[in-house]
């Protein structure tokens, strides 16, 4: 039998998958592009050795990275999707009537066409005429775009690889001023299990930029740590809040999901203050 | 196109996520001139509030030579720690931060007169010494100030050690400590230094053991001693783990708890362990070469300009930028012309391209703070992260 074991020197536990098929397996400009079949979890979708999403488990991720936000925001019309070149989070981001435009800023074309050939489910909507596709460095982008966003949205891979540009202050600090009045930023922070400390440092530097900064996290199966976090960055509006009823068919977010999902404000206040450690 | 880097197991037991992270943020912003050290403040400040905790009525003192970069200092001083100099130039360095004279004391057993006398004048109040000419200088230059004596105690074990130049024996010790009191000095205690780098945690059994007995020496000369300094020694990781701090500390503290009086004060002396581990060198690839069978890396920091303490046989860990080659053996030699300029030999590395960068890991003490200009090579700016 054929094995696929993971590559995330931070992970104190080295995930295996079993391999039935090796679907795709080729090199981008920016990265190693692996595409396996797995018994149990279907096609799985691996970039630099790290895997990034699978087609049984993707909801959860994919639903939570974008609802929360889309959610609390009252009326999300204009949606920047950085990185998520598979499709995944533009799909949900449809799923809301408010939205007129899309912008999907993914730097590597290559996992938006290898998507559209191993994962239709996920690619679905990248041609929707509300889509535009830029392809191009998301911090790029976010310099450039006129300030007119209520969403913004990344779907980034590890923090210390060539997405690392997407979590640094002067980015935020351009996504703050993409933004409208009212407008909000999600992007995943890591495992609070094996990456509390850049759980934390991604907080610390969202605040540099944010009035308001939250946290919530979502149990993911396939990534290191599985207990994973998700920061937000807001000009003025509690992420916590629910502005619009919930009507959108998910699987697994609800209006119940959104509330519960963000952590007590007592361990908040722990974690960041590194009194629960382990 | 951002750099890319080759990550492994390895490193992530050196150096945190968000240290890699920041240490990387900061190469893709700067255009930059290498070698350059970066220095996370953050691993600073968690090593300092480590060092010291376990062991019971603690003061730490920060063992300047180790960095004594004007930034790193000042950042070390807003953490409440004081700090063990030696010479007139590192407190000219505390003088300018304006760094009271109660938290610096002077551990160099011989120290130059111009020095005692600054230090005097500065209100600096602790010296250590092992003659009787130190014991006289002092009593001159620097009279009535508060004295321990340095024993020598084994360095076995240890990457760096120290107990060749510095400490006498038990007898004279107490003999020293007699001669400090009729020249009008306070004897107050004793020191030792087990090594810098010391792996081997019994040096501080043996140091702690003896230190006990030249106590008890010292009460049957009338004299009552209230300070145990025990120096600096703690170990960093460079190519594996080693002992961690709190467990020499617990093992300190149990032994002093045993040995000496409840009201003991015991001072620390940290180097190495406060900024090794928060420095990162940046160097650049300047050259490949073969020569026979080996191959030679060059790169632009070396023995001379930062890694001096590969000579005495500190191994250190490197981070290749490379676009996913294949792992070699290489010697790894600095840029000078000077052949005692190998930084490490037999090392695996992935093969990077001339102009990439190699990140050195747990660089941040005796690096730019031995480093010299020869042969026109720079020596590396600190850069707090
Ligand atoms: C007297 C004295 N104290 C403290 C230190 C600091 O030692 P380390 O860097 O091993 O902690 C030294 C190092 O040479 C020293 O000589």
């Amino acid at each position: 039998m054929i094995r696929f074991f993971e590559k995330e020197p931070y992970s104190p536990i080295e995930y295996t998958y079993e391999v039935e098929k090796v679907l795709y397996k080729g090199k981008s400009q920016c990265q190693e592009i692996l595409v396996i079949e797995n018994p149990y979890f279907g096609k799985i979708l691996i970039l630099d050795g790290i895997v990034q999403l699978t087609e049984r488990d993707e909801f959860f991720y994919h639903e939570m990275l974008t609802h929360v936000v889309m959610h609390a925001h009252p009326d999300p019309k204009r949606i920047v999707v950085i990185g998520g070149g598979d499709g995944g989070v533009v799909r949900e981001v449809l799923k809301h009537g408010t939205v007129e435009k899309v912008y999907l800023v993914e730097l590597d074309e290559e996992v938006i066409n290898i998507s559209k050939r191993f994962f239709p489910t996920l690619s679905s909507k990248v041609d929707d005429p509300k889509v535009e596709i830029n392809i191009m460095d998301g911090a790029d982008f976010i310099k450039k775009v006129s300030p007119s966003i209520d969403v913004i949205i990344v779907d980034s891979t590890d923090i210390i690889g060539f997405a690392r540009s997407l979590f640094t202050e002067d980015f935020f600090y351009s996504v703050m001023k993409a933004l409208k009045q009212d407008g909000m930023f999600v992007t995943h922070s890591e495992s609070l299990h094996f990456h509390l400390d850049i759980v934390i440092e991604v907080q610390k530097i969202l605040k540099k930029a944010f009035p308001l900064v939250d946290l919530y996290s979502v149990p993911i199966a396939t990534y290191p740590g599985n207990w994973w976090a998700f920061s937000i960055g807001s000009k003025k509006l509690n992420p916590r809040d629910i502005r619009r009823p919930f009507e959108i068919k998910t699987r697994y977010y609800d209006d119940e999901i959104h509330r519960q999902a963000f952590l007590p404000h007592k361990l908040y206040r722990k974690l960041m203050d590194k009194k629960l450690i382990w | 196109m951002l750099r890319s880097f080759n990550i492994d197991k390895l490193h992530a037991k050196l150096i945190s996520k968000p240290t890699l992270f920041k240490a990387l943020s900061y190469i893709d912003k700067q255009i930059i001139q290498t070698p350059f050290l970066l220095i996370d403040t953050e691993k600073m400040k968690e090593k300092i509030s480590l060092i010291g905790e376990n062991i019971r009525n603690s003061k730490v003192f920060y063992a300047l030579k180790a960095n004594p970069d004007v930034a790193i200092a000042d950042f070390v001083s807003k953490q409440n720690i004081g700090f063990e100099i030696a010479s007139e130039g590192e407190l000219k360095i505390l003088s300018s931060l304006g760094i009271k004279p109660a938290k610096i004391i002077s551990s160099n057993p011989v120290k130059s007169i111009k020095f005692l006398e600054m230090a005097a004048d500065y209100g600096v109040k602790c010296f250590s010494y092992d003659s009787t000419d130190e014991v006289e200088k002092i009593a001159k230059y620097a009279p009535r100030s508060n004295v321990y004596v340095r024993l020598s105690v084994p360095n076995e074990g240890s990457e760096w050690p120290l107990s060749k130049k510095f400490g006498v024996e038990l007898d004279d010790a107490v003999r020293l400590l007699s001669y400090a009191k009729q020249k009008a000095l306070n004897p107050i205690g004793v020191t030792f230094h087990v090594g810098s780098q010391c792996q081997n945690p019994y040096n501080w059994n043996i140091a702690i053991d003896k230190a006990k007995i030249l106590w008890d020496m010292a009460e049957r000369e009338g004299m009552k001693l209230s300070l145990l300094n025990i120096g600096g020694g703690y170990p960093i990781n460079y190519t594996k783990g080693t002992i961690s701090i709190d467990i020499i500390e617990s093992n300190i503290n149990k032994l002093i708890l045993e040995k000496f009086p409840e009201d003991i004060e015991i001072y620390i002396e940290p180097g190495r362990s406060i900024v090794g581990d928060a420095g990162i060198l940046v160097s650049t690839v300047i050259g490949k070469a073969k020569r026979y069978d080996e191959d030679w890396l060059y790169i632009d920091v070396g023995i001379f300009n930062g890694l001096m303490e590969s000579l005495g046989g500190i191994r250190y860990s490197y981070i290749v930028e490379n676009n996913k080659s294949k792992n070699k053996r290489w010697t790894m030699a600095g840029p000078s012309c000077d052949s005692f300029d190998v930084i490490d030999r037999n090392i695996t590395l992935p093969e990077p391209d001339i102009g990439c960068l190699i990140l050195i890991l747990s660089s941040g003490a005796y690096t730019v703070s031995y480093a010299s200009e020869f042969n026109g090579f720079s020596i590396p700016k600190n850069i707090l992260i």
